[in-house]
């Protein structure tokens, strides 16, 4: 599959790196590159089950165009949020929709990650799906 | 030869490092010999058991019984049920001699310490016959408060306490707490899923009514466990399973069942994890238990030393008889990033709840960090630890 531009770049760059440490700091740098979701809107609807640690989310569609908002308290997980952030915002709801979530597998972070920590990420992308199709 | 080279698992790598691994509390590793008896049975001797003449259920059936009487004889006790683990064994205790004994109204006592499995199970229990649980608090020294017990026994029937807690690896006082709890009239059942794996305890000089642990967390296989019961507790008791190998004779008017253990395991049993657990009995019984325990309690304290020098919170005291675990927390580097980064060199511990959430909201966090250690854990392996762990901190705090 065609992955648009950011993405395509960020699977590239990992595809140059094989230890895990420095996947996972990698990750954990992502974590900056969510938009903020302040704790004060997370609420039982907003969380993402099947994660271990807090994480929340909110998706808001504009004129077509969607805008990931998310937060977590695992660094590791918000930079999961950060990866998903550069694949979907600014595009338009219906490319979006396009998207499988192999890509993640494809950087080699499913494999990085421990099976519970790889639902969230399925757990994270699917939610992030619903609510755009919710909103579309 | 170290004890290690017994280990097959102990010589992979893992993300590109030696294992080191440090979640013996959740369970063990297998030795070889262990895993060599389990395939040895399939391969060999595979029946069912109790139930024919032919040589290989004979085979079978002297392979699961000879369980039985390893942890008879490891544990000195009259009567030892085979179960599926822990779990199932506090389970039995609750719907064979709880449905038996406890009436609406009547008490029984649990503490703030316990591991889910022993507290479920009572919660069940108590909704269906109107059974009140009384929980003893934990004091902030991390210890169970012993006025709060003593209160707490007025007219109970039973006491079911953690020998040693598998999130503080605090080990509670149970001599005091078996006297206490018969001197006000009341059973006790004592959870020594940690407990075992270290002390080889004497179940009739230790004087409990009921005591569950399984082989898992001691170098035997999963799927495995044991409840043993003294023998008047063992009279009260009614089965919980109905089915085969249970009974006596069965009409369509109904059922007579065994007198002895058999009473209690229903259905074809564990019997390639019994021979496996054998085995590791054998191998255990040349290991010097109260020296390794020792041992491993003096890293396991060095160990929270160094983390509480690195700004952690270590929730445990590490005195003397207390489990070889360490439970931390970092104030700003979340527990979940934390096991990421040391799986990421190799290490494997655990994070979460530990099956523990009363525990954890007493001391008011959600989960934490925790690195258990057994036999094969070395000093060295820990100062290794310590400097994945100061560099994690240096590099995400
Ligand atoms: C203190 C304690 N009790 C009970 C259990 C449950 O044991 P199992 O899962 O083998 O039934 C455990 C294991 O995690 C434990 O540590």
């Amino acid at each position: 599959m065609k992955y648009p531009q950011a993405l395509q770049e960020l699977i590239d760059e990992f595809s140059f790196i094989d230890d895990k440490m420095e996947i996972l700091e990698y990750v954990y740098e992502l974590s900056e590159e969510v938009v903020e979701f302040p704790i004060a809107n997370w609420s039982e609807k907003t969380r993402i089950i099947g994660c271990q640690s807090e994480a929340h989310l909110e998706v808001v569609v504009k004129d077509g165009i969607v805008e990931l908002r998310c937060g977590a308290d695992s660094k590791i997980v918000q930079g999961m949020m950060g990866l998903v952030t550069i694949a979907i915002n600014g595009r338009t709801a219906e490319d979006v929709l396009q998207l499988k979530p192999d890509f993640a597998q494809e950087m080699g972070i499913l494999n990085s990650l421990s099976p519970s920590r790889s639902n969230g990420f399925r757990n994270l992308f699917d939610k992030v799906m619903l609510e755009i199709r919710i909103k579309q | 030869m170290s004890l290690k080279d017994d280990f097959p698992i102990l010589s992979r790598e893992v993300n590109g490092h030696p294992l080191v691994y440090l979640d013996n509390a959740a369970t063990t590793q297998k030795p070889q010999v262990v895993i060599d008896a389990m395939s040895q049975y399939y391969s060999n001797s595979n029946a069912n058991v109790h139930r024919a003449v032919h040589t290989l259920a004979g085979e079978a059936t002297e392979g699961y019984e000879d369980c039985r009487r390893w942890i008879k004889s490891w544990f000195n006790a009259e009567k030892a049920i085979l179960t599926g683990g822990t779990t199932e064994a506090i389970n039995l205790v609750a719907h064979g001699w709880g449905r038996a004994n406890l009436q609406a109204g009547d008490a029984i006592v649990l503490t703030e310490m316990e591991h889910h499995s022993d507290i479920v199970p009572w919660q069940i229990l108590s909704e269906e016959r109107g059974i009140e649980i009384r929980y003893v608090p934990v004091l902030d020294d991390f210890t169970l408060d012993m006025e709060a017990y003593i209160a707490s026994l007025e007219n109970a029937k039973l006491v079911c306490v953690v020998h040693t807690s598998n999130v503080l690896g605090v080990r509670n006082p149970v001599d005091e707490l078996i006297s206490l709890a018969h001197k006000a009239g009341a059973k006790i059942l004592i959870d020594a899923a940690q407990a075992v794996p270290h002390d080889r305890i004497d179940f009739e000089q230790f004087n409990a009514d009921f005591m569950a642990f399984s082989a898992h967390k001691m170098c035997g296989p999963t799927g495995i466990g044991a409840l043993l019961v003294k023998n008047d507790a063992f009279e009260q008791m009614q089965p919980f399973m109905g089915g085969g190998d249970m009974i006596e004779s069965v009409t369509t008017s109904g059922s007579t069942y065994q007198k002895n253990e058999h009473k209690f395991e229903a259905g074809t049993p564990k019997i390639a994890e019994a021979v496996g657990w054998s085995a590791a009995f054998d191998w255990m019984s040349k290991i010097d238990l109260p020296a390794h325990h020792e041992r491993l309690l003096n890293i396991a304290k060095w160990t929270a030393e160094q983390l509480r020098g690195l700004g952690f919170t270590v929730y445990g005291r590490h005195q003397s008889g207390d489990g070889a675990v360490v439970s931390f927390l970092h104030p700003t580097i979340h527990s979940e990033d934390f096991a990421r980064f040391l799986d990421a060199k190799g290490f494997a511990v655990r994070t979460g709840h530990h099956c523990a959430q009363p525990l954890l909201n007493r001391l008011g966090i959600t989960g934490t960090i925790r690195a258990s250690f057994y036999l094969y854990n070395t000093q060295d392996e820990a100062e290794k630890f310590i400097q994945i762990v100061q560099y994690i901190v240096e590099k995400f705090a």
